[in-house]
């Protein structure tokens, strides 16, 4: 074809292929009347659930002219009390920022060369499913992991995986609170334990970070405690900003159990605990005394650092406040091997408080099946139900590669939703127990998520396939095979959000505006045509989200109208319910089969051979040495929103803490450029000298340091931790992330 | 120039600047040959684009190596520069800003709308060019000219410096062209 010819041929539709409307079919000729609609709209509100993290907040959403121009806290939501966090606020500037993934993509170059081709949808698909194909063929099923941070689309994600017959199923949670889980099933039957912190009258918390890690229910309760005269007492190598708003004992880090055995011994010695309590609630009390009853404060106060007189005050002050006292159970990344009974003697402590299902306490999350055996209360027991009945999966031929499920190990305890994400990139560069030739990861970046990023990067590049589904290029989208472009929260319906706590919760996220870059989609559609294109439609009987929400809503006697026009559903007039509220003699079971708090855990002492809390000492560092440690910023969420506009704009980038006697020491000086190497991993920094840090310590904050280049505002910017930290799994498969020293020197 | 060749330059300039596609790039040496004949060019200009077409015949080579260039200047990440007007034109450098609305207005105004496939945001660089094209075509010279003028100007002064200065061959080099086109020498055009 002549170039006249062509390019008059798309203009005046002469001849050939992109003729049909002239030009190239962009542009059309519309209806005036619809033009002129268009631009009356007016403001509106709708409702929906933030996404910007996961505590997953109920947000109002403000849209003008078909665009969300403000994101707002749901004014009739009394956990929020209508607030967002700065991470909730800036939503609508990842939802239009030009950075976005907008099309599917295949990798073109090398792994690591960032060179991609966009594709359509269906060739991303073909692409995959060939390829998926071939891994199971040659290895099997199982040789596919998928990796996904717990979200409401993972029944979908995962059923890819299941179809296949893979039982490789992985959570984000063993590099978060996974740890935490373990302790609540082993000691209360499951882990839907909550707190209620705005009723509290002396909190103590182990690291955990409320004013920085933020969640904004937790944090109005703890405000609400402090604000009503309640102490706040704070144990981190760091001065945190929660350090700030109450008492800073700065622990020497990895020794917190010591702490808390030693205010066990403590109240065992001085009878400060609820013996009522304990002898009607609780099972294998006698052998934790056993277990503490050479934890003297003298003792704690070697391992910590606290001076002993220190512990007993605060033991003391403590109990006196039972039972409407919260020792904090934490929430973040495990720190040592045997994390997980740390969170079991917490919780330990707690009920020797009698803390347990009153104001000021812990509960269990008060789903339907917790409300009916109260006449008072069936009115208020509803329940969501399933979206869709898929047919049974086939069984796995082989068992997980983490050993999770296996009786006798800890990986009988480990949580089957969860698993040892860790052990991936294990299995894929030695082979063992088998080798993994696939992954696909949906809003999970293992790159920068988990220990020994250089590592996971190795072996990423010797898969047959890596998937990432997500909305930026992320770390791991960088070095994957294949990347799907996700649409936002705001432009999307998800399964209905269950967010159950003293009374029953079901909360909707629904579309605020139409997609922003039109190739994109929500999770639950992609897994689900990747699902119909690799053969297994029958595990996704469903049209489309909107039937699915009104069959999980009509099992609630709900309507996905009344749904989409208020945001959320609690039961009208129910008031928080705490079984021993009213009475502290009521029946108050846990989940366990005897219904009982189990102080001594049979079930772990069959995986671990430890039913009941040991110490372990955990080296401390040498001198010239620090221990490393990190932790979470109040505008970021984990390795999530570093590149989201707004957010970056607030915190680009991260500094080393050092104190500053020990800086002084090295001749570092605040903003002094540094280097920090962990023996085989270094990396550069900007050191911030302080006192609000322990000597022996230091600390960043987490998610920055970014690899991929194509996050052009945290590319390079800052300390990525987890370039530091290696890949040491915990004694139930969690990642370890406060055992690594390091040491600092001038750049 | 007469209305049928600004129309044509116009589609020419806006298959480029779309997301690569085999029929564009199979057409490029013919649209190369265009603006040879209509746009004052340097030589070295040309000659570059020749070499491309050159080093990668007409097909799927071509197409990935247009992709390869297309996707870190315009599309996803690191992005050398965002195609979209409203990121240059209005506060906070992102998409769907006010100048997005401010062209769907005047799209409308004249009678057009985006497609029903809506593929591409209505502020794209390739969207308004083709706009223009269809304008040229219809010939609704006024309408063109205050278009050109209200939004296609302001959106090439801030995009073709960034685009000129990637260094990435064809599309420098087709930055290069529409520049001395829209920006140097259109009066005298």
């Amino acid at each position: 074809m002549k170039r006249r010819d062509f390019l008059k041929g798309a203009l005046y539709g002469t001849g050939g292929t992109m003729i049909a409307l002239g030009g190239f079919g962009t542009l059309t000729k519309l209806d005036p009347k619809k033009a002129a609609a268009a631009e009356q709209d007016a403001l509106s509100t709708v409702f929906s659930t933030c996404e910007m993290c996961t505590s997953r907040c109920t947000v109002a959403l403000k849209v003008k002219n078909g665009k969300v121009v403000k994101a707002e806290g749901h004014p009739n939501d009394t956990s929020t009390g209508g607030s967002i966090c700065a991470r909730g606020n800036a939503a609508p500037s990842l939802l239009y920022d030009p950075e976005r993934i907008k099309k599917p993509m295949i990798r073109t170059g090398e792994r690591g060369d960032g060179k991609f081709k966009e594709v359509s949808w269906d060739e991303a698909y073909s692409y995959i499913t060939e390829k998926l194909k071939n891994v199971q063929k040659q290895y099997g099923g199982e040789a596919l992991a998928v990796t996904s941070r717990v979200n409401p689309n993972d029944i979908f994600f995962r059923s890819l995986a299941r179809a296949m017959g893979s039982p490789n199923m992985f959570s984000h949670e063993a590099t978060c609170p996974m740890t935490r889980t373990v302790a609540l099933e082993a000691t209360f039957g499951n882990p839907y334990i909550g707190a209620d912190y705005g009723n509290a009258k002396y909190i103590i918390t182990n690291g955990r970070n409320f004013f920085e890690g933020i969640h904004v229910p937790m944090v109005k309760g703890v405000m609400k405690s402090i604000s009503n005269g309640g102490k706040l007492v704070v144990l981190d190598p760091r001065f945190s900003v929660t350090a700030a708003k109450g008492e800073w004992v700065p622990i020497k880090g990895a020794t917190d159990l010591a702490f808390i055995m030693a205010m066990a011994n403590v109240m065992i010695s001085e009878n400060l605990y609820d013996k009522e309590f304990i002898a009607q609630y609780s099972v294998g009390f006698d052998k934790w005394v056993e277990a503490v009853k050479d934890k003297t404060p003298a003792w704690a106060e070697q391992e910590t650092g606290i001076p002993k007189d220190k512990i007993v005050q605060i033991t003391r002050d403590f109990a006196k406040a039972k039972p409407n006292c919260l020792l904090e159970y934490g929430w973040r990344t495990p720190w040592t091997g045997n994390d997980y009974q740390l969170r079991r003697a917490i919780m330990i402590v707690n009920m020797m408080m009698g803390n347990w299902e009153v104001p000021g306490g812990y509960f269990r999350k008060k789903g339907a099946a917790l409300l009916k055996p109260y006449p008072e209360l069936q009115q208020y027991a509803k329940s969501l139900g399933g979206g869709m009945v898929q047919p049974a999966f086939p069984k796995p031929v082989k068992g997980r590669i983490d050993g999770t499920g296996v009786k006798g190990t800890p990986g009988q305890v480990i949580p089957v939703p969860d698993g040892a994400v860790g052990q991936i990139p294990e299995s894929i560069l030695t082979g063992k127990p088998y080798p993994i030739k696939a992954w696909m990861v949906y809003r999970f970046n293992p790159v920068i998520s988990m220990p020994e990023s250089e590592r996971v990067i190795e072996a990423i590049k010797k898969l047959d396939l890596m998937v990432t589904c997500d909305v930026y290029m992320t770390d791991a989208a960088y070095y994957s095979d294949v990347v799907l472009p996700e649409c936002t929260y705001m432009e999307r319906y998800d399964p209905m959000i269950d967010n159950t706590g003293l009374t029953p919760k079901f909360q909707i996220r629904q579309p605020a505006v139409s997609v922003v870059y039109p190739d994109t989609k929500p999770a639950w559609q992609i897994f689900k045509e990747l699902g119909e294109k690799m053969g297994y439609g029958q595990y996704f009987p469903f049209k489309d989200m909107e039937e699915y929400l009104t069959k999980q809503l009509a099992a609630a006697g709900l309507t996905l109208a009344e749904m989409k026009e208020k945001g959320f559903w609690v039961p009208p007039g129910m008031k928080p319910f705490f079984m021993r509220g009213k009475d502290p003699k009521a029946p108050a079971p846990t989940a366990t089969a005897d219904q009982k708090i189990q102080i001594f855990s049979e079930e772990l002492e069959e995986a671990t051979k430890q039913g009941i809390p040991e110490y372990k000492h955990y080296p401390q560092p040498e001198n010239g040495k620090f221990r490393f440690i990190q932790g979470k910023v109040a505008v970021h969420t984990n390795a999530g929103t570093h590149n989201v506009p707004v957010l970056n704009e607030l915190m680009p980038t991260n500094t080393l803490w050092i104190n500053s006697v020990s800086a002084g020491k090295l001749g570092i000086k605040e903003g002094d450029s540094i280097i920090i190497s962990a023996g085989k991993y270094e990396h550069k920094g900007i050191a911030k000298v302080t006192e609000g840090i322990r000597p022996d310590s230091v600390f960043t904050y987490h998610g920055f340091g970014r690899i991929s280049p194509k996050m052009t505002r945290a590319y390079g910017k800052g300390i990525n931790d987890n370039k530091l930290i290696p890949n040491e799994l915990g004694e139930i498969g969690n990642v370890v992330s406060s055992t690594t020293f390091v040491t600092v020197r001038k750049a | 120039m007469v209305q049928e060749t600004r129309g044509e330059l116009y589609l020419s300039f806006a298959g480029i600047w779309q997301r690569p596609r085999r029929e564009i790039a199979d057409h490029l040496e013919e649209i190369i040959e265009l603006w040879s004949e209509e746009i004052e060019i340097p030589p070295e200009t040309v000659a570059v684009l020749s070499a491309f077409c050159q080093r990668y015949p007409a097909g799927e080579e071509r197409l990935n190596a247009l992709w390869a260039e297309y996707i870190p200047l315009f599309e996803t990440g690191a992005v050398e520069a965002p195609p979209y007007a409203s990121v240059y034109l209005d506060k906070g450098r992102q998409v769907l800003g006010a100048e997005t609305r401010a062209v769907q207005a005047f799209y409308a105004s004249t009678g057009y709308g985006m497609g029903n496939d809506k593929q591409e945001l209505s502020d794209h660089l390739a969207v308004e060019l083709e706009f223009l094209a269809l304008l040229a075509r219809d010939g609704e010279e006024t309408s063109g000219e205050t278009f050109r003028q209200k939004h296609l100007l302001p959106f090439l002064q801030a995009i073709l410096p960034r685009i000129k200065g990637s260094r990435r061959p064809v599309y420098a080099q087709a930055a290069e062209i529409l520049d001395n086109w829209q920006l140097k020498s259109y009066e005298r055009g």
